[in-house]
């Protein structure tokens, strides 16, 4: 009875997206060889944070971590979900690293998840609470998720490298399972919306940067919004810094988004390299306004019905569908995604039909769900 | 109508109710061309005819009534509603499987072969194991004989589609079938049927009618009214009546069978055929090595995806070594116009009973082969061909030619596989097929002819080459039958020649296909991936570029597929999972290739991506267009509603064909060659499978809006309710699912969506007990299941439990009861609670009487809405009713929350005004700071709360310095001030940890005759072992003795009583005597010493009275009950002649 068969995985990498297998799978998994050969070999603060993000969120989980954190075994537990939960999520990645895999595991939790989240709301490396109330929760309403009690509140702003910032997290639960779509049309891009924010900078940097991105979408499209979010006081979190994140919207429903933010790196491990980034300059707003506008106009290019950094959260919801057919048209996969299909591969058991469409440029992806129904959930 | 004056009540039932009714008909020129039951449909008529008649009499009067009776019309409508299911079945159905049960003797198995005899026109001598049989053109059916045991029909009852319940009409029901009946109700309800047999041993026909209703009465009772109850009415030549069994087969062709959820969210399969396939040198180095089987059946339920676990009822979960998809041994019919089927088609199968020409014994299988009828189907016979029968020629010849011993073969073949294998393939298909079958011809070849002997008198002739020769011409099936000659011993025969079958059906499939096949073989796989590897690295080879070429034509479609998922078929659930506890395999270590370690993470795109940052933004700022040139901006222009709407919309389409390739994928150079190579197909395909969509879409929509046309007729609501969108919506995923699925060929498919439903399944499964083989009784149907994804874990269930209204006893916490959840069946010890107002999970010593409660269990989960059946008794001698309770999960949990009440008692050891300390109801200082806050309460009902650790100046000083300090004292303070006589409790609750124990089943691995022991009960230890109950004293129930409380009077002081006014002031009341003497004068003295004599003189004349008259009343008694005695004997000689004379008038009277 003590026997349990540990699946065995290797690397750091993806580690959120197979703890977060490993537990809607419930299959308990061995880590090795963790930036074995790394100078900080090991486990980073916002991994460990993640698995003591999952440990609260969920009953009866154990993680095991070697001395030098290069090897993890994790047995996952059952999502308990619940209000009023509190996270930290500090400062070495942003909000949305912990989002991401968060809405997932909140849909098949026993209770609905209502969780405040505190640290870095926006970062140039994970999507930004924006994109997130934007294009990912729109996306999981597809798969046929409640729409009440789906909702994401930014309490406050924070961006690296001190942070401060604070949102609220709650998802409910989906009674049975999700819903298997179909989506293939694109649509056309109907408007351009968006939201800039600004922490304890001058407002005008969000207008200049506004003002750069609408140079380059009038040109194509005149219905094109974007709002401004200037934060001040305790609200604006702890450093200096501004970004934007852009949505466009198509006739099909479908949201195209991408998002940036500027601010000063952090550079916690060394005073001397603190001074080097605190000399270097921050990239000047009309470059930010124009680079964000191109690169949304980059990904409308590309086609698909969501954006290339979503990808991995279409596939992952399309393998958790019941066990019709799925079919998305995405854009060109990327490495990300790619990962996410070998993972969805290796715990799931579901492959997809990867065909591309060569008119379009785009990748018709076709899949039988895994059949997961929320057993987490207590009957009435 | 004429009435008579006389109120005249007309017959309700019997056959003049009946004369009347038709006489009505026939006057109102009706005409019943379905001739219904007349009894259950008399009333409804007439019901109606009168209303058509007198249409008054029947409108409603009261707008209440009418009210209600619409809304509970319109409830009862809603009850009937059911949310509709996708039926994600494609493709033929697996055979129904018809569950035959009833107690022992009751004609089961006559049943069935009276059944076979109707369907195949053949006589089975023996009903073994589940046996298929082709009944219509649509319809296969497969029936099983119940087991007697209550485990069989636990898991009968999980396998049957429909079960005839056989029920003894001279003697009534039997506990079986009422156990049988709640096994079912419990695990999802299949069609069941009555059939009520032994009715010839009724002779008065009166009789016969009258239990005939009371048995279906009660049957109705049970399942619901109007269930159907057949009835056998006896034997004609040992068999069932050819008409009644003709009825019986009419009932069931036309049966409609429901999905049950579980069985369509889990695979199932019913073991129609068993092997043992373990290398033969392995088992006789050691009889009780671990065992390899393989086991065939049809998959039912849902699709098998590839690293499904299994659970063998009663064996134990298992890992699916090789799952291989066969032809179906028992076809449908080729789209015949013709009515009914042809003889020819009338096909059965039956490994495991001795049907026909096989017999399955324990260690040999027998042939009879009887040229006069081949039993098998046509199409396979052709599809045999010559080159089957080479192979099976040259199999019996080298048989004949082996002069080695089997292990210096075993060792050869390996070799050979290793070092031939690549040169050989290229050959084509046959060659490598044979390659391993002869080897196994080879091996056990001496103990086959030895066998062939043993055979002798089974067999007509004894040679055993004209043997094979015969066994040819009866199909491939049979052929694999001679190579299993061996009894289960023998198995790569019957592999070879299931590859080589397969190869057969698919040759014209790719080569991926049969790579497939060939790595299901057992050891094989290991060494196959290998040569696969040597494919990848010498694919540049003249000697592999036919079949390369081939390939990608073949393949074109998935490539992309190839580059995300690798080109190798790594199974990453089998290989990589590791048992902690247990050593893996030998084998896969062994035949390990040498670069799987790394390949997995070389096979991808990006090679080394082991530790990259984890990060699902994948911006390219470097590969930022210029979006401020014009032309950039022209190429989306379309992409926008201010674009070109008709080019969205072919590009939506796909349609158009123009396109821009300008896409350079930066991360993906090879998408671009593909996709120009691809192009030209693309183009094809896609608009056909669109348009094929869209036709479908169409179809399911126009039937479901013929539906809806039907219903609203009905129904008259016009507007589309919500389950029919509902129904709409399902209707439309299903035929998207068929339409998807269509267009992919079958290698993807079989990876995308598993092996389906209905196919002929070989599964192979390693190490597993040896018992299981030595056991093994076809009597007892083997069902395996597949396990969803967290099934397999163990963790606590918390299930709604009610203990059976017939079983006799209440259920004690923690005593084992065996359930049967899912598939499996084990044994646990469950702890009972319920569930307080506050939410709170409070334990119950026993499951209430007559309601329910919660059971909390440690065990493999099962999804919430699971049914769970408990059995306490396996054994089948017992005569009481087996099933204990019936449960069903609400939610499982990996930490159980059980509380029960927990009272600390103490007494004061000191008393201050409110406070005091308490002791004895705590042991250390440290539990009193855990309680610190708790409320208190003594049994007078002074309230308190506890405060602190009683600090040691506060009266908890050692006796004597030096003395210890007591612990646990705890400081309290009350409401009131409390007596030291006063009894101090705390009400807390405790948690109460249930037992992480659980014990598999695993009756398939011992004699079926046995009974199963497992965790016996606290009780049956006791009476095992002679062990008297504990007996606690302090438990005892004793009369309360309360001494009565003396108390002593009140004193007020003097000072008070001063203040007090004089009402409250205690008086001095001088009640009787002061003192003083009175003497009286002698006048007086006299006069009272007069009237004490005059008293003494009447007390003593009133005694002597007294005891006159006890004397008198003693004498009287006495005479009394002399009287009485006879006069009783009197009143009884009259009433006896009274009765006499009466008995004796009505029996004359009834002689007249």
């Amino acid at each position: 009875m003590g026997k349990v068969s540990y699946m065995k995985l290797k690397g750091s990498q993806n580690l959120r997206q197979r703890l977060l297998l490993s537990t809607l799978a419930s299959t308990p998994i061995l880590i090795e060889d963790i930036r074995a050969d790394a100078t900080w070999p090991g486990l980073l603060p916002h991994e460990v944070s993640f698995l003591r993000l999952l440990e609260t969120i969920s009953d009866d989980c154990h993680v095991e971590i070697n001395e030098t954190g290069t090897k993890l075994k994790y047995k996952p537990g059952i999502v308990m979900g619940g209000g009023y939960l509190e996270h930290d999520c500090g400062l070495s990645r942003s909000i949305g690293y912990f989002l991401e895999p968060l809405i997932v595991l909140g849909l098949f939790g026993k209770k609905p998840l209502s969780i405040k989240l505190k640290g870095i709301t926006n970062d140039p490396k994970d999507p930004s609470v924006d994109t997130f109330r934007s294009t990912t929760l729109p996306l999981l309403k597809r798969f046929g998720v409640p729409s009440e009690g789906l909702e994401l509140k930014i309490e406050s702003r924070g961006v690296a490298p001190k942070g401060g910032g604070e949102v609220t997290l709650s998802v409910p639960i989906v009674h049975n399972s999700l819903k298997a779509v179909t989506w293939t049309d694109e649509g056309m891009v109907k408007r351009i919306r968006g939201i800039s924010f600004s922490t304890r900078v001058s407002v005008q940097f969000e207008n200049t940067m506004i003002h750069a991105a609408r140079g380059i979408f009038n040109r194509l499209l005149p219905d094109v919004h974007i709002f401004t979010d200037h934060k001040a006081g305790a609200q604006a979190g702890n450093s200096p810094g501004y970004g934007i994140s852009l949505v466009a919207e198509t006739t099909s429903g479908c949201f195209i988004s991408v998002d940036t933010t500027n601010s000063y790196a952090r550079g916690d491990n060394d005073d001397n390299e603190m001074d080097v980034d605190e000399k270097k300059e921050l990239m000047p707003p009309e470059e930010v306004g124009e680079q964000i506008a191109s690169l949304l106009l980059g990904e409308i290019e590309q086609g698909g019905v969501i954006d290339s950094s979503h990808q991995g959260l279409l596939f992952l919801l399309c393998a958790l569908c019941p066990q019709d057919v799925s079919k998305i048209r995405v854009g060109k996969l990327v490495p990300y995604g790619i990962e996410t299909l070998r993972n969805i591969r290796d715990f799931l058991g579901v492959k997809f039909v990867i065909k591309p469409d060569p008119t379009t440029g785009t990748v018709m992806l076709k899949c039988i769900g895994c059949g997961l129904t929320n057993l987490s959930r207590k009957l009435s | 109508m004429e009435r008579s004056q006389k109120s005249h009540r007309s017959r309700q039932s019997g056959p003049s109710a009946k004369k009347k009714s038709d006489t009505d008909k026939k006057k109102r020129g009706l005409t019943d061309d379905k001739k219904r039951d007349p009894s259950t449909d008399k009333k409804k008529r007439d019901l109606t005819d009168d209303k058509k008649r007198n249409p008054k009499a029947f409108a409603f009067n009261s707008t209440v009534k009418a009210k209600r009776l619409q809304s509970r019309a319109s409830e009862k409508e809603q009850r009937r509603l059911h949310i509709p299911t996708i039926d994600r079945n494609t493709g033929e159905p697996a055979p129904y499987v018809i569950v035959v049960h009833g107690p022992p003797q009751v004609g089961k198995s006559l049943l069935i072969k009276s059944l076979i005899k109707h369907y195949t026109k053949h006589n089975i001598p023996d009903v073994r194991g589940p046996i298929t049989i082709v009944s219509g053109k649509q319809r296969r059916l497969q029936f099983v004989e119940c087991p007697n045991d209550i485990n069989g029909m636990i898991d009968a009852a999980k396998f049957a589609d429909l079960a005839l319940l056989l029920i003894d009409g001279s003697y009534g029901f039997e506990m079986e079938t009422f156990e049988f009946l709640n096994i079912m109700q419990v695990h999802g309800f299949p069609k069941v049927m009555g059939v009520l047999t032994h009715l010839d041993k009724f002779k008065d026909v009166k009789k016969l009618k009258k239990t005939k209703q009371r048995l279906k009465h009660r049957f109705w009772t049970e399942i619901y009214d109007g269930a159907k109850l057949f009835y056998l009415s006896g034997l004609i030549h040992g068999k069932y009546v050819k008409r009644e069994v003709h009825n019986l087969a009419r009932f069931i062709s036309v049966m409609k069978f429901h999905p049950l959820s579980w069985r369509t969210n889990h695979p199932y399969i019913l073991v129609d055929r068993f092997e043992d396939v373990t290398p033969p040198d392995k088992v006789s180095t050691n009889k009780k090595c671990d065992r390899n089987v393989t086991l065939y059946g049809y998959l039912r339920g849902c699709n098998m995806k590839k690293g499904t676990k299994v659970h063998i009822a009663g064996v134990g979960d298992y890992n699916v070594a090789g799952v291989t998809g066969l032809p179906d041994p028992c076809p449908l019919p080729s789209a015949a116009k013709k009515k009914g089927l042809r003889d020819k088609e009338k096909l059965f199968y039956a490994p495991m009973s001795g049907l026909g020409d096989l017999l399955y014994d324990k260690d040999a299988v027998y042939i009879n082969i009887n040229d006069h009828f081949v039993q098998f189907s046509k199409k396979d016979d052709e599809d045999d061909g010559s080159g089957a029968r080479d192979v099976g020629a040259d199999l019996v010849k080298s048989l004949q030619n082996t002069k080695y011993s089997v292990d210096e073969k075993l060792n050869n073949s390996f070799i050979n596989l290793f070092s031939q294998k690549s040169g050989k393939i290229t050959n084509g298909d046959e060659n490598n097929s044979i390659e391993p079958m002869e080897e196994a011809n080879t091996v056990g070849s001496d103990e086959e002819s030895e066998d062939e002997e043993d055979v002798d008198d089974s067999d007509e002739d004894n040679n055993p080459h004209e043997k094979s020769t015969d066994s040819q011409k009866v199909k491939d099936n049979i052929q694999e039958e001679v190579e299993i000659h061996e009894g289960r011993r023998r198995r790569k025969a019957v592999f070879g020649n299931e590859s080589e079958l397969d190869d057969q059906e698919a040759t014209d499939e790719d080569d991926d296909e049969e790579e497939d096949n060939d790595s299901d073989d057992d050891q094989n796989s290991s060494e196959e991936e290998e040569e696969e590897e040597e494919e990848d690295l010498e694919g540049n080879a003249s000697k592999w570029k036919e079949s390369l070429i081939e390939r990608t034509i073949s393949r074109k479609s998935i490539n992309l597929m190839q580059l995300v998922y690798g080109k190798s078929e790594t199974k990453p659930d089998a290989s990589s999972h590791e048992e902690i506890d247990a050593n893996g395999s030998d084998d896969d270590e062994f035949f390990k290739p040498k670069g799987e370690g790394n390949k997995k993470s070389s096979e991808g795109v990006e090679g080394n991506m082991v530790n990259t940052e984890d990060s699902s933004k994948f911006t390219n700022f470097a590969n930022v267009k210029d979006w401020k040139d014009g032309e950039t901006i022209e190429s989306i222009r379309d992409r926008f509603v201010t674009g070109d709407w008709s080019k969205a919309a072919r590009r939506v389409e796909g349609a158009d064909v123009d396109g821009e390739n300008d896409d350079d994928a930066p991360v993906f150079g090879e998408f671009e060659d593909l996709e120009t190579g691809e192009k030209n197909e693309g183009d094809k395909t896609e608009p056909d499978s669109v348009a094929e969509e869209r036709r479908l879409k169409k179809l399911a929509l126009h039937d479901d809006d013929n539906n809806k046309k039907i219903k609203s007729n009905n129904n008259k609501a016009n507007e589309v309710s919500y389950i029919d969108k509902l129904k709409e919506e399902a209707e439309l995923q299903r035929q998207r699912n068929i339409a998807e699925l269509e267009d992919l060929d079958e290698a993807t498919r079989l990876e995308i969506e598993g092996h389906r439903t209905g196919t002929y399944l070989r599964l192979e499964i390693h190490n597993v007990p040896y018992e299981m083989i030595d056991h093994f009784d076809p009597c007892h149907p083997l069902l395996i299941g597949g396990i969803g994804l967290t099934e397999e874990n163990v963790g606590y269930m918390q299930a709604r439990f009610k203990r059976h209204r017939w079983h006799k006893k209440v259920l004690k916490t923690k005593d084992p009861i065996i359930v049967s959840i899912g598939w499996r069946r084990y044994q646990t010890l469950p702890i009972y609670a319920i569930e307080d107002i506050n939410g709170r999970h409070r334990m119950l010593k026993y499951t209430p009487e007559h309601m329910h409660c919660l059971a909390m269990f440690w065990g493999p989960l099962a999804p919430p809405n699971t049914g769970i059946v408990a059995v306490q008794n396996l054994s089948n001698s017992q005569a009481s009713f087996r099933i204990t309770a019936t449960a069903v999960v609400l939610e499982f949990n990996h930490s159980a929350k059980i509380v029960k009440k927990l009272k600390l008692v103490g007494e004061p050891c000191k008393i201050y005004k409110k406070t005091a300390l308490i002791k004895k109801m705590f042991t250390s200082d440290l539990e009193v700071a855990r309680f610190e806050g708790a409320s208190i309460r003594t049994v007078s009902g002074i309230r308190g709360q506890v405060k602190k650790v009683g600090k040691i100046e506060l009266g908890n000083k050692p006796k004597k310095m030096g003395g210890k300090v007591e612990e646990g004292i705890a400081r309290c303070t009350f409401e009131d001030k409390i007596l030291m006589s006063d009894i101090v409790f705390l009400r807390a609750w405790t948690q109460v940890d249930v037992p992480c124990f659980y014990n598999p089943l695993t009756t398939a691995l011992q004699p079926r005759g046995d009974t199963w022991r497992g965790v016996r009960t606290v009780a049956e230890l006791r009476r095992e072992y002679n062990v008297p109950i504990p007996d606690n004293k302090d438990s005892h129930y004793k009369r309360i003795e309360r001494p009565l409380k003396k108390f002593n009077p009140v004193v007020v002081p003097k000072s008070l009583q001063s203040s007090l006014p004089f009402r409250s002031k205690p008086k001095d009341v001088k009640t009787k005597k002061d003192g003083r003497a009175v003497v009286p004068e002698p006048h007086e003295r006299d006069v009272h010493k007069l009237v004490q004599h005059l008293q003494l003189i009447r007390h003593n004349k009133m005694k002597q009275q007294k005891v006159k008259k006890m004397e008198k009343k003693k004498k009287y008694d006495v005479e009394k009950a002399k009287e009485e005695v006879v006069t009783k004997k009197r009143q009884r000689e009259e009433r006896r002649e009274r009765f006499r004379s009466q008995d004796k008038l009505q029996k004359k009277m009834r002689r007249d």
